[in-house]
């Protein structure tokens, strides 16, 4: 099983939307944080360098990092496709099963990575700011760091960290959802584009108050609820994971190559 | 005693998309050191069926076996199978020959270094190791492909086309490694269109057209079969029969063919004749002739299908008229 995660992790940095992923992103926070639209839009100024990840998560995470995570974990899969090597790696002496949780526990890392680069990236951005103390700690959502009183330079890094690991998070069952569409379609395009059909869908869901804390598109939101709320939302999140990847496995177990 | 287990087994197996059969009950089995070569005209069910026992497809009914097991009970009996099921075969394009064999030899474990370069030389793809498989022509992927199947020294061999698309010398090197080895024990199976160069080293074929197996051919029966011309036909054919040495004897027009059950009695043959005072025009070995018959069989088996259809078509008909 090692030996396959090792192979998959090999074949993730070979994709093309990594790769575009990674360009994208580390153009993003330069474009945003020092736009002239900035005040316009989110009606405060960038003032200090740790504003700008906080920036950049807030603006990415309810569309441009979904689709990103949602493209690059079908193409995971839809190379094998494309390449036609799917039949080939299945010849060989593992199971289906153990192959394509290799390929689930790669996706489920992906938005790991993928944070913990554009916070580096976002966080170099924001440089000629400054990384010293300023006025803010009202959290990475609306108010973008700023008001309430002055804020550390560590207490700004910490809270920035644990804001972007519970997006990558929150990320990781559209990995899983992604995974499971292109094992449904077999077809990376149309895996990528029924993930994003569907975290729209579930978008337009907010009209009914009861089931909305409960959507996976709600759960983009978790990077700026407060600790307490944690625990619960990464339950759910691991849940929607669980979900997802385990019907994945079944369908793939009985499919024709 | 222990009773051989067949290397290939396939029972009763049968492949439906809704209601459409692709493959209708069809029952083979393979033996070590055998080559079954599938025949059929495009869209008969070849894929399918080699799909089907290389474990890649789940049969809507029916078992199949490799070395006694089910493949999909124990994955772990793929460790004994090499198979190359996509024309051309399939490969990492970003990736060297040699890197894609690595990547092969980690799937399957405890492949050497050594045994990586011995199948490239093997395929004579030995200067390309090095080079992107992105680069290669199709009849180098082709024959990576076999070297990939190769690679774990298989018990069983099942290929789709593996001679697809390669010039005339590659299409040899191919046959020939196939052919070695199934002298080394391997069980080969394959499906193809080069029927000419199968027959001259398959043990049997199976001509299938649409998902029934409609003929299965032995050709090592057909392989020691004489034919003789002499200056009379039935007096040597009474001449024939009578001797030990001679396991069968028919006449085709003005031609006697016989099988030997020694191949060493050839000469006796001929003074046989002499010595009975018939002349001997030609004697010579009866290559059987595959692509003729494999034409006939098809033909035969399309005109009892349109008259099983014409009739089911007119029954209805007939009995209203009776009726009436």
């Amino acid at each position: 099983m090692l030996q396959l995660i090792g192979i998959e992790f090999r074949k993730l940095f070979r994709l093309n939307s990594l790769r575009f992923s990674l360009l994208l992103l580390a153009l993003f926070p330069a474009l945003w944080a020092y736009s002239p639209g900035v005040f316009n839009v989110y009606g405060y100024f960038v003032v200090s360098a740790f504003q700008v990840p906080a920036l950049a998560l807030n603006s990415s995470m309810q569309f441009l990092l979904p689709l990103l995570v949602g493209i690059a974990s079908a193409e995971l899969l839809g190379l094998e496709i494309s390449f036609g090597t799917l039949p080939t790696v299945l010849l060989r002496p593992v199971t289906r099963s153990q192959w394509l949780l290799a390929k689930l526990l790669v996706a489920a890392v992906y938005p790991f990575l993928i944070l913990a680069f554009f916070f580096a990236v976002s966080l170099l951005t924001g440089f000629p700011l400054g990384y010293g103390e300023f006025i803010g700690g009202t959290g990475v959502g609306v108010g973008g760091l700023l008001g309430e009183g002055s804020m550390t330079s560590n207490a700004a890094l910490t809270e920035l960290a644990r804001a972007y690991f519970i997006a990558a998070c929150s990320l990781v069952p559209i990995s899983m959802l992604s995974i499971l569409f292109t094992v449904l379609f077999m077809n990376a395009a149309s895996g990528a584009l029924a993930t994003l059909s569907l975290l729209i869908f579930m978008g337009l869901l907010v009209v009914f108050p009861a089931v909305q804390p409960y959507l996976l598109t709600s759960q983009l939101n978790a990077y700026i609820t407060p600790v307490a709320g944690t625990g619960w939302t990464l339950a759910l999140i691991a849940l929607y994971c669980a979900i997802f990847a385990a019907v994945a496995v079944v369908i793939f177990e009985r499919k024709d190559f | 005693m222990v009773e051989a287990v067949a290397t290939i087994e396939a029972q009763n197996l049968t492949k439906r998309y809704g209601n459409h059969s692709v493959i209708k009950d069809m029952t083979f089995t393979v033996n070590e050191g055998e080559v079954y070569a599938l025949v059929g005209p495009n869209g008969a069910g070849k894929t399918t069926m080699i799909k089907l026992v290389s474990g890649l497809a789940f049969p809507s009914s029916g078992q199949v076996r490799l070395l006694g097991v089910d493949p999909f009970e124990k994955p772990s009996v793929r460790r004994d199978l090499g198979a190359v099921v996509e024309a051309p075969a399939a490969f990492y394009p970003y990736m060297t020959g040699r890197q894609n064999l690595k990547l092969h030899a980690r799937l399957a474990g405890n492949v050497s270094d050594s045994r990586i370069h011995e199948v490239l030389d093997m395929m004579e793809l030995g200067y390309a190791g090095n080079r992107k498989v992105g680069v290669y022509s199709l009849g180098m992927r082709q024959r990576l492909g076999v070297a990939a199947a190769m690679l774990t020294r298989p018990k069983i061999l099942i290929l789709d086309e593996p001679a697809s698309g390669m010039d005339p010398l590659s299409l040899h090197l191919v046959h020939s490694v196939l052919r070695n080895a199934a002298l080394e024990g391997t069980a080969v199976m394959l499906s193809t269109h080069h029927l000419d160069e199968v027959v001259a080293y398959c043990s049997r074929v199976a001509i299938i057209e649409e998902g029934e197996l409609i003929d299965e051919v032995n050709l090592l029966d057909r392989r020691d079969r004489y034919r003789l011309r002499t200056s009379d036909v039935s007096g040597s054919r009474q001449l024939l029969e009578l001797q030990p040495f001679i396991s069968h004897v028919s006449t085709r027009g003005e031609e006697i063919v016989f099988i030997l059950k020694d191949n060493g009695a050839l000469g006796q043959v001929s003074s046989l004749l002499g010595s009975s005072g018939i002349s001997l025009y030609e004697l010579t070995r009866d290559t059987f002739n595959l692509r003729a018959y494999y034409r006939d069989r098809l033909q035969e088996q399309r005109v009892e299908r349109n008259a099983d259809e014409d009739v089911s078509e007119r029954s209805p008909k007939f009995l209203l008229e009776e009726d009436a």
